[in-house]
Formats: structure tokens, C-alpha cells, sequence
């Protein structure tokens, strides 16, 4: 898989087999897969004082829908470019009207990870010590941060 | 029995809001540069000072960034939290 910046001062990611298509598609997965969800968990950090019952009935399903609705226009862009390449070598373009929601799907799918295996910060890890599945986890949201990381530098600033 | 008067006061105090702060706390997964971007992109505030807070919330694991009236206060923690980044809203001391 190769990523680069366009001209248009979007990003442009290139998959060169059925694998590459998976790894983008884990995005949703991961960002999926998480016992409590990103919106409870922001909003668990309210204090009684400060409101949290208002906070959970009325600010809580905001960020969720928000969420999901990102979440969705992120994989309706890569099952399209997925069915455009035949599952094959093909460009998926992430525009810079569309950033904002790549970035948050990538972040949700990062936390998610986080949320399960506990890393920590990433550069106290060997993942020569980590399990298979621990390992997985570990380079896929390295991976999604890397991509992350082209968005803010090329596209987000 | 004699009647009785009721006699109402009303007592008139003013005192000013007590300000709440919008604290964003430090965690593992956020990019320091999109915390730097949203903390400009939310409060206007210019390069420099995002930075020095968002180093504040790396090195200190907290940082207030900003502090007011409750209404503005709340709106900027469902901004922070809206851009996934660990937001909480507390009394100013």
C-alpha cells in the first residue's frame, strides 16, 4: 500500500491487493469494536456537579450519531473504491472536504484499540514481546496512525 | 382568636457566576499536532498558545484551556469531545 499527497491537497491511498482493501476496511471494524462506546466514554468524564445526567441524556447521543454518521461515510468511501478496483490495485482519494471525517474514523478505531489492549504510549512497545492477536491490534493502529499522521501534515493544516 | 398578618420580605443579593474551567486531559492515542489544531480551531487561539497548552496536557496529564461562563463552557467541552479529545468541565478555584 503506498499514500500520497495530490495536487488538490487531498491524500491518495493506493492498494495493491485484496489484503490492502482489508486493512482499510479493519478501520470500521476496529472503530466498531469496542465493548462501550466513544460517546459514553467522553461523556463518563462529566462530573455529577457539572451536569453529567443532562450531559448523558442530551450531549451523549449527539456525539454518538456524530460519530456514527463519520464512521459510515468513511466506509461507504472504501467499499466504493473497493467495487471501482474490483477488490484489486486501485486509488481510494480522501479529499480535503472529507478529512475531517477520515481522521475522526482512524481516531475512533485507535482509541477503540487502545480501549482493549492497553498500550500505552507507542514508543515504550516492543511488539516482539506482544501475542499474536496483541501484536495485530498493535500494527494495525500504527498503521492508522501513520495515515493519520500524512492527513494533518498534508491535508488538515 | 386574633387574625394574624403574614408579612413577606424580599431580600435582594447579587453575586457574580462562579466560572467554570474546560480541562482537556492527556491520553495515549491523540496526535500532539491534532490537539494543537483543534485547540486553535475551537478557541481561535494562534499557534503558540495552543502549543503551550497542549504541552501542558502531555507533560501534565491536564491542562485548562479556557475558563468562563458555564453556557460558553459546556459548549466548548461538546466541541472538544465532539473532536474525540478527552474533555471535562469543572468549577474554576
Amino acid at each position: 500500500m503506498k499514500a500520497m499527497p495530490t495536487l488538490e491537497g487531498g491524500l491518495r491511498i493506493d492498494a495493491e491487493n485484496f489484503n490492502d482493501w482489508g486493512m482499510l476496511r479493519s478501520i470500521i471494524g476496529d472503530a466498531n469494536g469496542c465493548g462501550i462506546d466513544l460517546a459514553s466514554r467522553l461523556g463518563g468524564l462529566i462530573s455529577q456537579e457539572a451536569g453529567a445526567e443532562d450531559w448523558e441524556e442530551y450531549v451523549v447521543p449527539d456525539l454518538r450519531e456524530g460519530f456514527q454518521d463519520e464512521l459510515a461515510q468513511v466506509g461507504a468511501a472504501i467499499e466504493s473504491a473497493i467495487f471501482n478496483a474490483d477488490a484489486g490495485p486501485g486509488p481510494l482519494w480522501i479529499s480535503r472536504e472529507d478529512v475531517y471525517p477520515w481522521y475522526s474514523a482512524l481516531n475512533q478505531a485507535r482509541l477503540a484499540i487502545e480501549e482493549q489492549f492497553h498500550f500505552g504510549p507507542s514508543e515504550t512497545m516492543d511488539p516482539a514481546d506482544l501475542t499474536p492477536k496483541r501484536r495485530a491490534g498493535f500494527m494495525r493502529s500504527q498503521f492508522y496512525g501513520a495515515i493519520q499522521s500524512l492527513l494533518l501534515e498534508h491535508v488538515m493544516k | 382568636m386574633a387574625g394574624t398578618d403574614t408579612l413577606t420580605r424580599t431580600d435582594e443579593t447579587t453575586a457574580l457566576d462562579v466560572p467554570w474551567s474546560v480541562i482537556v486531559h492527556d491520553d495515549p492515542v491523540n496526535l500532539m499536532g491534532y490537539v494543537t489544531l483543534v485547540i486553535m480551531k475551537i478557541f481561535g487561539y494562534d499557534e503558540k498558545k495552543a502549543a503551550i497548552l497542549m504541552m501542558q496536557v502531555h507533560r501534565q496529564g491536564r491542562s485548562i484551556v479556557w475558563s468562563g461562563g458555564r453556557e460558553k463552557a459546556e459548549f466548548y467541552t461538546q466541541q472538544l469531545q465532539a473532536h474525540q479529545l478527552k474533555t471535562s468541565l469543572e468549577k474554576a478555584s
